[in-house]
């Protein structure tokens, strides 16, 4: 078997067929119920109608019977031959001879509906003085009928036509009404599902079940949004965790690598210069020996205090390793001399540090500075560089 | 079998039958068949008269003058209740015997014919005569023999002159829509 894949339809066309069914159903029940009983009524109208033409050719006839004259009979039934729906006039004497007979020329429109309604001739007893003189008998035929009906079907024609647009019209506008409140509910919920927009909600609907639902998906908005900022915020704090050192609140390793990569691109595209600084603690391990490590942690706390002290808006700072801190000084000035620049950073942390214990410690740091493009194009070289000018300071600090 | 067949034959076979002047009864084909038509036409023709004394039912009186030619007999055939009683009578006898509801004229003088017309005029009295196919001599309704059978005609002029009412359908029938006959 085949797997069947269930046909989708709109709401609008499901309930403009649903509409348009019920509509047919009524208008052709009305419709033939009024056919039907137009008929009946027809029917009556037609029987009697053939009953006054009886009673008309009786009175016309009656002479004629007495006196035993087919001409004058046929004279008689004259005013009958005009009358529509009459087929067939026969006079018969009191002996029920024919006296005369006469047959419609007009052939009959619809011989089934005659035999159905006129099955039997009418028959009428002519009486003169109280006796009988003869009878007279009227067929009828369909010709009133199948007019009425012809009318009829027309009319319930157009009538079924005028009721069918018009039902259509209002179940045009009643579907409106239905679809499109449900169209902003689908809407809203392609929103936030595509784009994430979760600031929008459902406007107030006039539809009572609908407006419910509104609501329930506006609360639901609500909550969904509360989620989505606390996971922003939850994500925010990762990231900055993840960049930064939690002692200094300095970007990291990593976050300095980043920042590298990028300074690196930027003036390569746009040939400037920028220096490293690499910076490292003097006698750091003796602080941390002598003191202890919270005094240790506090000399690094103030040394990230100092640096940033002295950073441009520009400029970017992070410590890399236990008591190893970089600058970047981005844009430089062409004609600052690195030296310049190590003698600014170390004037910055020339000042004695508090320690925990209530005593302080003069820092003493090493610098090493590398000039981008001049001491190195990529982060390998310039970090070398930097590294191997810190290790001449230190070097130069030590002897 | 009956001649009155053969008719009917004749009138569906042309239905546009000129219209004729007057009534053509079917005289059946037998030796009294005459009599009978006759007698049937004139009870037809007193059952459509109305005289003024309102009486509906009443027997009339018919009085015979002269020589009837088409049958011997004279005997008003009525269907129904009503009765007519046939006298025979002279000219002088019907005007000063009275009674006379019905005159029926036969073959007689045509100055005591002329007579009786003038007496009759303004008396509620029918007359029928079978001795003038024409019907110009002033009686009401005139019998006459045609090739197709026994027919009568009408002379208003008689008719409107006196008091008796006579059913139109009848005129109708006895041509008197036709002109005077």
């Amino acid at each position: 078997m085949t797997d069947r894949v269930p046909r989708r339809t709109t709401l609008q066309k499901l309930l403009s067929r649903f509409h348009f069914g019920i509509t047919l159903f009524a208008v052709a029940l009305s419709g033939i119920t009024i056919l039907l009983a137009g008929i009946t009524a027809m029917r009556g109208y037609a029987d009697r109608n053939i009953e006054l033409a009886a009673q008309l050719g009786a009175y016309g006839v009656e002479p004629a019977l007495v006196f035993n004259d087919p001409q004058a009979a046929r004279e008689g039934l004259k005013p009958l031959m005009k009358i529509p729906g009459i087929a067939h006039l026969r006079v018969l004497d009191d002996r029920g001879h024919p006296l005369v007979e006469w047959r419609s020329p007009i052939e009959d429109p619809a011989p089934v509906l005659t035999r159905i309604f006129f099955p039997e001739p009418f028959a009428m007893t002519v009486r003169r003085n109280g006796s009988a003189i003869g009878t007279i008998e009227v067929w009828g035929d369909s010709t009133t009928l199948t007019d009425y009906v012809r009318i009829g079907m027309l009319a319930g024609l157009a009538c079924l036509l005028i009721t069918a647009l018009g039902t259509i019209a209002l179940a045009r506008r009643f579907e409106y009404e239905l679809v499109k409140p449900l169209n902003e509910i689908a809407t809203v919920a392609h929103d936030v599902r595509l784009h994430r927009r979760f600031d929008k909600r459902v406007t107030s609907l006039s539809i009572a079940e609908l407006d419910r639902l509104g609501g329930d998906i506006n609360a639901l908005l609500d909550e969904l949004e509360g989620w989505q900022g606390h996971m922003e915020d939850e994500r925010a704090v990762l990231a900055h965790r993840a960049a930064h050192d939690p002692l200094t609140t300095m970007p990291n390793r990593s976050a300095f690598d980043e920042q590298l990569k990028c300074r690196l691109e930027a003036a390569a595209q746009q040939h400037h210069r920028f220096a490293l600084l690499f910076i490292d603690v003097d006698n750091f391990k003796a602080v941390n020996d002598g003191f202890g490590h919270a005094a240790g942690d506090a000399v690094l706390v103030a040394m990230a205090t100092q640096i940033k002290a002295v950073l441009r808006s520009g400029d970017f700072a992070a410590r890399i390793g236990g008591d190893e801190f970089v600058v970047i000084i981005d844009p430089i000035d062409p004609t600052v001399l690195p030296a310049a620049l190590v003698e600014r950073i170390r004037a910055s942390v020339a000042e004695p540090i508090a320690l925990p214990g209530g005593q302080h410690h003069g820092t003493a740091i090493s610098v090493g500075a590398a000039l981008y493009p001049d001491d190195g194009r990529d982060a390998a070289a310039l970090l070398t560089a930097a590294d191997a000018a810190m290790y001449a300071d230190k070097l130069r600090h030590r002897s | 079998m009956l001649a009155s067949l053969f008719l009917i034959g004749a009138v569906f076979a042309t239905p546009q039958m000129s219209v004729q002047a007057a009534s053509q009864t079917i005289v059946e084909n037998s030796s009294d068949g005459m009599t009978r038509a006759v007698n049937r036409m004139l009870g037809g023709i007193i059952t459509y008269v109305r005289w003024p004394d309102g009486r509906a039912a009443a027997p009339r009186t018919m009085c015979l003058v002269g020589t009837p030619r088409l049958t011997a007999s004279i005997a008003p055939d009525i269907p129904g209740e009503r009765r007519v009683i046939v006298r025979r009578t002279t000219a002088g006898g019907a005007m000063t015997g009275g009674g006379c509801d019905i005159l029926f004229l036969g073959r007689m003088p045509g100055d005591e014919r002329r007579r009786l017309i003038e007496w009759v005029r303004g008396e509620p009295t029918l007359t029928i005569t079978d001795d003038d196919p024409a019907c110009r001599t002033g009686a009401m309704f005139c019998l006459a023999r045609k090739p197709a059978g026994l027919s009568f005609s009408v002379n208003l002029d008689a008719i409107g002159r006196g008091p008796l009412r006579v059913d139109p359908r009848v005129l109708k029938i006895g041509g008197a829509d036709g002109g005077a006959s």
